[in-house]
């Protein structure tokens, strides 16, 4: 039985700060949850899916952010409690019917979980997801460690149900990915019929028709409710203060910056000094609480990630009460104090705050990251951002490098969202060009397929991958198609939602609950549009190509779907299709005639150069069996041999 | 200049990207960074040798010309216009049906396929027809292979390359029909620059030069001809002796296309070539001028013979009765000097407007005797 409906209350165990999500969306008795997959989120809808059977929900891999919410929407009008999780690009891509919905309003609790990616490790850029909160007028939770994740979580979908509108619960990658105890609340039992009524009069909130007219009542009815909610916000236990009455230094915070705060001050030893107001009610802010305590100090640090959402809402309201507070100085992002990009941490807090308050204080020693520096370059192996071995992607941009350049007319590839964004990079042989949201790489090839006629004579390419064709690859499809767009499209098509973890998508024959779903054939969809399709494997490399080049040569829009499993699949793992080994004897090496084609260009970390032997080598643990290398070898050195 | 043998990127700047790359094929199957693709040789991936045999082979990178016609000739032989003349002869298949199935005399693909039969080369390698009018280098062992290929497309086969991937397998003696700067490359390759890492080119047996002018670019001159006829009705093209244009022979008839519209369309590396007769060949062979009327030019070649290599095998022609021979008219080969000698210096001109200094000929050595002959 999975932790996450241990029926035992009070018990506390070790979750992951999506898995307490997860558990307050249980505690909270939530029946439908919808999302799509996107780092640091997707755990939450995962999980919710594995208890599905037991806890009687339905989930769902949506085909998008914005059907997710649409999905999760619908429970909330029939009366039952709904979530949906995305990451912060999802918001933007959800944020068309967000507007919609909040303006219109929910009936069942309804929570959206955002989780942004500050630093963006696991994204291509660094957004934020919070000043939705402020631009739709919904309100915004933040917790600031996993316990909270957890309570907050519940307590989201009663507010919600308060308010008869949205809530926000913003996590970030630390909050989401990090791990801490939690204690156990009681689990839901509530079964509730779905519902939707619909026949009341107009501005019945629970009976009427869900829309956003009459307008003005309705927006300022939602605005009333966001009055409401500050009042709600000035007593919750979310929000807490430690430190003196009249603290030197005021560090206002929220979510993850919470533990970096809490450590910095700690590390420092300012805890008389230095009071932390830490918020869990970032949006709207209670005014009372943040006034009561602006008026105790002249000095105050927000301490945030991303943009300075927190430092300037603090700042209005400071601005805003100015006659009462008196003036104060302000530290954060603003003004440089603490960086305006990337992850915080304890350390970059502590420095703020010493900086504030002239004290000496040196986070490491100042030679530390030099030497640090030159000890990963001297010592650690040298491990750049690569596909996997046996990954399909380096086949398939292998073909697709080649046929362009074959072509000879400076062709390009657009690209978008996955595995494959690293294209732009060697191990991809920088093929990608351009790389932007999902489903951009084939809008903005559409738009190059129409310059023809201001003289580009550049084909176009684009690739996506087979989750993201579904999530928003089709619209910009059609509009090449109806507009005549001369464009090549390359589906790379390996099964499954492969960077975020092999989710399942419309393609499969799987849903998020392990149910039977029919699935859609991207080759069957593009031909009934009217793209020219052709289906190849990317391994068998000069066939692709061969394909490849000959669809760059025709006009109108071709679509290439390179059809080959990722090679951590589940249904491929640890299966080698071949043995591969290099024949000494016949391997060049560095000499005219190879130059190690295979460890120098086409790089497959199991394919190892042997700075000694001066001979390529397979490294057996690593390779994945794909046989494409013994393909690319210029003298048969690298024999292949079926796996019985 | 300097002789430095240099590697890959030196050759993408130089040659590729400054538009002098003739397709010859010269670099192409020797490792895997370079291929053939319809009419263009195409870079795949970076390689950072510093000494490369793509550069050394390259009919458009610098070479010691004195030190190449030393060793290939003798000395009696070399002329200024059009390298070593050993002989010189107007010549034609003896079997009609050759002629028929040839450009001009079909003398080429007789001497080809004869020295296939007596043994001299077991592999001859030649251009083909593909598919719209692209020409590849094909490996052929039959005297009967090579009659089937005996037509010109005006686009550059990659001869070069088919030679290439022919001696590193069980070729034992090769032949080839080549352009000017095929038969250049093959030339560079004899001298072995790079002698560590062989090629093959000891199986390299005799070399057939053909006259060329220019080749043209294979997209621009699709376009220009799909423009007037269906490509597929296309039988064949010429240029006509003394008329300047080039005709297209359709099943419709003939189409003439006037030398200003073609000349455009003329690969770019081609006109700074310095070489129209295949100075580095045994044998060369061109369309005769011989002032009668075209339908009977056309069925004749002009012979240069270079070698000894060249001489015993039109000797054996001789003997076999495989070549016919006409008296070369008065004055023939002056002129083909002289129109030799016109192209270089054309040539040269267009590279010193290229670079704007007299003194850099880009891939031609400037204190090579031929060349100071022209300039000075």
């Amino acid at each position: 039985m999975s932790k996450l409906i241990d029926p035992r209350e009070g018990v506390r165990v070790l979750l992951m700060g999506n898995e307490a999500i997860v558990r307050g969306a249980l505690e909270a008795g939530v029946n439908v949850a919808a999302g799509y997959p996107g780092t640091p989120s997707s755990e939450i809808v995962q999980n919710l899916a594995d208890v599905a059977g037991e806890r009687n929900l339905y989930v769902e891999w949506s085909v998008n952010e914005k059907v997710a919410m649409e999905v999760a929407a619908a429970a909330s009008f029939a009366k039952l409690r709904s979530l949906c999780a995305m990451k912060q690009n999802g918001v933007n891509v959800a944020s068309d019917f967000l507007l919609h919905l909040t303006a219109a309003g929910t009936r069942g609790g309804m929570v959206l979980v955002a989780c942004d990616d500050p630093g963006a490790l696991s994204s291509v850029n660094e957004g934020e997801s919070r000043h939705f909160a402020r631009m739709v007028e919904v309100p915004l939770l933040e917790p600031g460690d996993f316990q909270e994740a957890k309570d907050m979580t519940k307590w989201a979908f009663e507010l919600s149900e308060e308010i008869r509108n949205l809530v926000v619960l913003r996590s970030v990658t630390r909050m989401s990915h990090a791990s801490g105890n939690v204690t156990l609340g009681r689990l839901s039992d509530a079964q509730p019929k779905a519902e939707f009524k619909y026949d009341g009069f107009i501005l019945d909130p629970l009976e009427g028709p869900v829309v956003s007219a009459p307008v003005p009542y309705k927006h300022t009815l939602q605005q009333e409710k966001l009055k409401r909610v500050r009042e709600i916000f000035e007593g919750s236990p979310f929000n807490t203060y430690a430190g003196p009455e009249k603290p030197d230094l005021l560090v206002v915070t929220s979510s993850a910056c919470t533990l970096y705060s809490r450590e910095a001050i700690h590390v420092l030893g300012v805890k008389d000094r230095v009071g932390l107001l830490k918020l869990g009610t970032t949006w709207p802010l209670p005014p009372e609480l943040l006034k009561r305590h602006l008026a105790s100090t002249d000095r105050v640090l927000i301490v945030e990630e991303v943009i300075p959402f927190l430092e300037e809402n603090v700042k209005i309201l400071a601005a805003e009460t100015a006659l009462e507070i008196g003036a104060k100085t302000f530290f954060g992002k603003n003004d440089g104090t603490l960086p305006s990009i990337g992850e915080l941490n304890p350390d970059l807090v502590a420095a703020a705050i010493a900086k504030i308050l002239g004290i000496d204080h040196v986070a490491m020693p100042p030679d530390y990251e030099k030497k640090a520096t030159l000890m990963s370059f001297a010592k650690a192996p040298n491990r750049e951002l690569t596909f996997c071995p046996g990954c399909p992607h380096r086949a398939s941009f292998w073909a697709i490098h080649h046929a362009l350049l074959m072509d000879n007319r400076l062709g390009f590839v657009c690209g978008d969202i996955g595995c494959y964004s690293m294209a732009a990079l060697p191990c991809g042989f920088s093929t990608l060009k351009t790389l932007h949201a999902m489903g951009s790489g084939a809008g903005v090839a559409s738009g190059f397929g129409q310059l023809h006629r201001f003289g580009m004579e550049q084909p176009a390419m684009t690739v996506c991958g087979d989750s993201t064709f579904f999530a928003s690859v089709m619209p910009a499809l059609v509009n090449a198609i109806h507009h005549r767009a001369d464009l090549t499209v390359v589906v790379l098509d390996n099964s499954g939602t492969a960077m975020t973890g092999f989710q399942p998508h419309p393609g499969l024959k799987v849903n998020a609950m392990g149910g039977d779903v029919p699935a859609l054939d991207i080759a069957r969809i593009c031909a009934a549009m009217g793209a020219k399709v052709e289906v190849r494997d990317p391994f068998q490399l000069e066939e692709a190509r061969g394909t490849l080049i000959g669809l760059l040569e025709e006009k109108g829009v071709k679509v290439l779907i390179m059809r080959q499993m990722c090679a951590l699949s589940p249904e491929k793992r640890a299966k080698k299709k071949y043995e591969v080994q290099v024949d000494e004897a016949l391997c060049l090496g560095e000499t005219c005639g190879c130059n190690r084609l295979c460890t120098r260009v086409f790089r497959c970390p199991g394919l190892v150069w042997d700075k000694e032997r001066k001979k390529a080598r397979v490294d057996e643990v690593l390779c994945a069996g794909c046989g494409v290398c013994a393909l690319i070898c210029p003298a048969e050195a690298i024999r292949k041999e079926e796996v019985a | 200049m300097e002789m430095t043998i240099m590697g890959q990127k030196e050759l993408q700047e130089r040659v590729h990207r400054a538009q002098l790359c003739t397709g010859c094929g010269a670099c192409v199957n020797l490792c895997p960074y370079q291929v053939f693709y319809q009419d263009q040789t195409i870079v795949l991936d970076a390689c950072d040798i510093k000494e490369g045999r793509c550069f050394a082979f390259c009919p458009r990178t610098p070479a010691d010309l004195e030190a190449m016609r030393r060793r290939f000739f003798a000395p009696g032989d070399l002329t200024p216009e059009i390298g070593a003349v050993k002989g010189y002869l107007i010549a034609r298949a003896a079997d009609a049906a050759i002629r028929t199935g040839a450009q001009h005399g079909g003398t080429v693909s007789a001497l080809m396929a004869l020295a296939l039969a007596e043994g001299l080369i077991d592999t001859a390698i030649v251009a083909e027809g593909a598919d719209r009018f692209l020409q590849q280098g094909v490996a052929v062992g039959d005297g009967a292979e090579v009659l089937k290929r005996g037509k010109s497309k005006f686009i550059t086969a990659a001869t070069v390359a088919a030679f290439n991937r022919a001696a590193k397998g069980p070729a034992g003696a090769i032949g080839v029909v080549a352009t000017p700067c095929q038969v250049f490359a093959l030339a560079k390759m004899r001298m072995k620059p790079l002698p560590e890492r062989d090629n093959n080119i000891d199986k390299l047996k005799l070399v057939i030069g053909l006259f060329c002018g220019w080749a043209l670019d294979w997209r621009k001159f699709t376009a220009l001809l799909a423009a007037r006829t269906a490509l597929e009705d296309i039988t064949g093209m010429d240029i006509p002796q003394g008329r300047r244009l080039v005709v297209i022979y359709t099943r419709n008839g003939a189409l003439e296309i006037p030398w200003d519209e073609v000349a455009p369309i003329a690969r770019e590396a081609c006109g700074v070539c310095v070489d129209t007769t295949a100075e580095f060949a045994d044998l060369s062979v061109g369309s005769a001028r011989i002032g009668e009327t075209w339908e009977t030019t056309r069925t004749w070649n002009q012979v240069i013979v270079r070698t000894e290599a060249g001489q015993a095998l039109i000797d054996l022609a001789r003997r076999k009765g495989v070549l016919e021979f006409r008296e070369p008219p008065a004055g023939v080969l002056d002129e083909l000097k002289a129109a030799a000698r016109d192209k270089k210096k054309a040539s040269l001109e267009k590279i010193i407007a290229r670079t704007g200094n007299p003194e850099d000929l880009i891939y031609v050595d400037r204190r090579d005797p031929v060349i100071r002959a022209i300039l000075d």
